[in-house]
């Protein structure tokens, strides 16, 4: 006895418009668009300054942690104090003190002790390619 | 065979695949346009270099060779530099310290004299290459004065057949301070073209742009504000390779007495530049030509230094007052992306 299968009969494949399926790949381009974007945005590194002494890194501070480092160089000392995200160069062996004027700072032109050879570099650039100083 | 809505169709869907991988892919496509930095400390200064699509680090090796070699050859400072030697024998046959030497005569003879490079025995009594730093009694500056003077400095003609020669009397002695970062910045720009790469150079604030960003965009710098270091009085967009150099007041200086004494020296006085100018910057196609005018403007000051700009032309300029002015030629005008500023007249 053979079975007889009841239903429906199948339907066709709807049929999109052709507004449709624009729709839908419009739809698809501005989520990766969004996903792109949130790549390039939502991905920012967390703050660092690299600390340079005479030429070579020293070492790369985490803004985010505040904290007090002491850095040496064959020509004098410098201090650094990290607090609220930004560093500032607090107090230095230097003659001229320059480094402390500049006052805290979490991206831009890059703090520089000439006499001591320290340079101190943010790695937000605030967009800039090159301080002219 | 497709009808035209399923035509439409695929052509939608490739098109905004396309343009979605190309969005998705900017910055992962292009591996050997990729940034590769470098930092090193020469002519007392931190150098940071940053170069687009050097594979295998061959030319940033090579730029760094260049600067450690300059380094030691034009250091005053340096017991053992061939421009020590120099000074020390009144004599050199080194092509290149020729070659700076005659550019340096150039820059002297167009700017009036503003830009000198026989300070190096005034400037060692300043303190300005020993940091023992102190006011210079006037008697003695003019004790000095026997020394100096670009009429000591002497260039056997380099077209002869004989070896070029370079000679120095009474006791002169040659500081290329003025003019050392912006050769090195030529140089290394040249091995950069030589190697077809781009990237940006920062020798001690000498700033050194060579052809484009791989984005195409502009290269973006900043100029320093000389009463905040920590901010920018202008920032620039910039076009392909072109060299931005500063001379100021706050860089290298002491106080005594509440005077600011400024390591510029003016050749007039022997004495540091004091007048109203923080600083002056230089924007040219040469970094050599833009490091000289940058410390011969420096001297001058704004309105000797607006006509030596309305005389020469091939050259742009921002000069910061102690007021806080801004002031830049008009070639600037449509460079500044941001800061205020009034514009010379032309």
């Amino acid at each position: 006895m053979s079975r007889i299968r009841r239903g429906r009969a199948p339907r066709p494949t709807p049929h999109l418009s052709t507004r449709a399926w624009a729709m839908i790949f419009g739809a698809m381009f501005l989520l990766l668009a969004g996903l792109t974007a949130l790549q390039y945005l939502g991905a920012k590194p967390a703050s660092t300054a690299e600390i340079w002494v005479d030429g070579v890194l020293l070492r790369t501070i985490d803004l985010s942690q505040d904290g007090e480092y002491r850095i040496e160089s064959a020509e004098g000392w410098n201090v650094l104090s990290v607090s609220g995200g930004k560093l500032a160069v607090t107090a230095a062996s230097c003659p001229d003190a320059d480094c402390v004027r500049c006052g805290p700072q979490n991206s831009g032109p890059p703090i520089v002790c000439l006499p001591n050879r320290v340079s101190i570099q943010f790695s937000d650039s605030g967009g800039v390619d090159g301080a002219v100083r | 065979m497709y009808s035209l809505g399923e035509l439409m169709k695929k052509r939608t869907l490739s098109f905004f695949f396309l343009l979605a991988l190309l969005l998705a892919g900017c910055d992962s496509a292009m591996p050997d346009r990729a940034a590769s930095d470098a930092s090193v400390w020469a002519m007392d200064t931190q150098m940071d270099l940053r170069l687009y699509g050097d594979t295998d680090g061959t030319v940033m090796a090579d730029l760094i060779a260049i600067l450690n070699e300059l380094d030691h050859k034009l250091s005053a400072t340096s017991a053992d530099s061939v421009l020590t030697a120099l000074n020390e024998s009144g004599r050199s046959d080194d092509e290149e310290i020729e070659f700076l030497a005659e550019q340096a005569l150039k820059l002297w003879s167009q700017t009036d004299g503003a830009l000198d490079i026989t300070l190096l025995p005034v400037s060692r009594a300043w303190g300005f290459s020993t940091g023992s730093y102190r006011v210079v009694p006037a008697a003695e500056l003019e004790a000095l004065r026997a020394q100096v003077g670009m009429d000591k400095l002497e260039v056997s003609d380099s077209t002869a057949p004989s070896r070029a020669e370079l000679l120095l009397s009474d006791g002169a002695m040659l500081d290329f301070g003025a003019l050392a970062k912006g050769w090195a910045a030529e140089r290394c720009k040249a091995r950069m073209e030589q190697a077809k790469l781009s990237g940006i150079l920062s020798l001690g604030g000498n700033i050194q742009t060579v052809g484009t960003k791989p984005d195409g965009s502009d290269w973006v710098v900043g100029v320093q504000d000389p009463d905040d270091p920590g901010r920018y009085v202008l920032t620039l967009r910039l076009t392909g390779s072109k060299a931005a150099v500063a001379s100021g007041d706050y860089q290298r200086y002491f106080m005594q007495d509440g005077v600011r004494y400024c390591h510029i020296l003016d050749p007039k006085t022997l004495s540091p530049v004091q007048g109203s100018l923080r600083s002056v910057t230089v924007v040219t196609d040469s970094g050599l030509r833009a490091d000289g005018l940058s410390t011969a403007l420096y001297v001058l000051g704004r309105e000797a230094g607006t006509e030596l700009w309305r005389k020469l032309g091939d050259f742009e300029a921002i000069w910061i007052e102690a007021d806080g002015s801004v002031w830049i030629t008009p070639g600037l005008q449509d460079r500044v992306a941001e800061g205020a500023y009034q514009v010379i007249e032309a």
